[in-house]
């Protein structure tokens, strides 16, 4: 799976570098850049089209939209990664402590209905025992 | 009170629904499936209810004497109660994401792209969410332009003028405070011609060959304040045909 994103990556990394060296010449331009100038241009477009080859190879991949508001603030995308993996593990931890939580309220709950109602809490753990109580 | 809570346990489905006046209860009527807002409106009314005895109960849930007893719902191995993390592996994800310090800018993220890109995108029009709500027009082919295509991209000799010249430079990276700016003494400086000294007193073009990745990166840094270069960066001033230095030019 990375070979294909290193695939990519080079395309762009090449093109981007035409792109750079064309502003270079375009900011200064000679006469004798001419030739220069119309070569970058037509490795613009091999570029572009090595860059749309490598679409079909990356057809599965799908990129989170909230990452491109990053990249748009001009953000470090590494931090949406980062405030996901904060977000799940609180969250996780959030659940954690409501199971806890349930868990100790449903035995305290069964211990003090069987204080008050044993004969029937004794039936109810008779059915229970057989579904196998959490 | 426990008589009354084995009544209310002990009543069937055979209420009918919460707007009937009739909320006693037939012996003889087959239970209909009650509704949940129904049970809980018949806890409720714990006073209102006649205690029916055991002709109630026998015909009451399949799990006698508990009438709002379900079956236990199927458990699921993976809960919150397990560390997800763990689970599927990330922790070398969230020891190098959330372990170290994590820069602020694209710039860290992307050190070799050239440009200004932590500037917003909204400014320049560069932005991806403009990407995603007018896509680009796609599915044509990429042909190499021909010469008579080509005959478009004749340019006028001379530099730019001031307000494009600006596009791929990049701000300086503030290595040392102790540094200064227009100084690596690390790179060789090549030697100033006469007339770059006349027009551009503050202009250094240093060339940074890195072999390793192939790329020549030149940085081009011009002084703003120098305000006599506005006259000369129209495209019919002869400007300085001739008198740059030859590694303007790219292999």
């Amino acid at each position: 799976m990375a070979e294909k994103f290193d695939n990519l990556e080079e395309h762009l990394e090449k093109f981007i570098e035409n792109i750079r060296q064309l502003g270079i010449i375009v900011s200064d331009f000679q006469p004798s850049s001419q030739a220069v100038l119309n070569q970058k241009l037509n490795f613009m477009i091999s570029g572009l089209q090595d860059i749309d080859k490598c679409q079909k190879q990356l057809h599965d991949i799908n990129v989170p939209l909230e990452v491109f508001e990053y990249i748009d603030q001009g953000r470090n995308p590494q931090l949406y990664t980062k405030e996901c993996l904060e977000r799940a593990l609180a969250r996780n931890e959030q659940v954690k402590g409501k199971i806890d939580t349930m868990t100790k309220f449903k035995s305290l709950l069964i211990s003090e209905l069987s204080k008050v109602f044993p004969e029937e809490m004794a039936k109810y753990k008779d059915i229970r025992g057989e579904d196998g109580p959490s | 009170m426990t008589e009354m809570f084995s009544t209310l346990f002990g009543q069937n489905e055979a209420q009918g629904p919460p707007g009937s006046s009739s909320l006693g209860f037939g012996p003889g009527k087959p239970p209909p499936p009650i509704p949940q807002n129904q049970v809980s409106m018949a806890a409720q009314m714990p006073p209102q209810l006649v205690d029916e005895g055991p002709a109630l109960r026998k015909s009451g849930a399949m799990n006698e004497p508990f009438y709002l007893l379900r079956e236990l719902p199927v458990g699921n191995e993976l809960t919150g109660n397990t560390n997800l993390i763990t689970h599927y592996n990330l922790e070398h994800a969230y020891n190098k994401f959330c372990g170290k310090k994590v820069k602020e800018k694209l710039s860290n993220f992307l050190p070799e792209l050239p440009g200004m890109i932590d500037c917003p995108g909204t400014q320049d029009g560069s932005s991806l969410r403009s990407l995603i709500d007018k896509p680009p027009v796609c599915g044509n082919s990429f042909s190499p332009l021909t010469g008579a295509s080509l005959t478009g991209f004749r340019l006028h000799t001379g530099p730019l003028p001031e307000q494009y010249r600006l596009m791929h430079i990049q701000p300086p990276k503030k290595k040392s405070k102790h540094k200064h700016k227009h100084h690596r003494p690390q790179d060789p400086l090549p030697q100033e011609t006469p007339s770059d000294s006349e027009h551009y007193p503050q202009k250094e073009i240093k060339h940074l060959c890195n072999e390793s990745d192939k790329y020549k990166y030149i940085i081009l840094t011009v002084n703003e304040d120098d305000k006599s270069k506005k006259n000369r960066h129209s495209p019919d001033h002869p400007g300085l045909a001739g008198s740059q230095p030859s590694s303007n030019s790219l292999r």
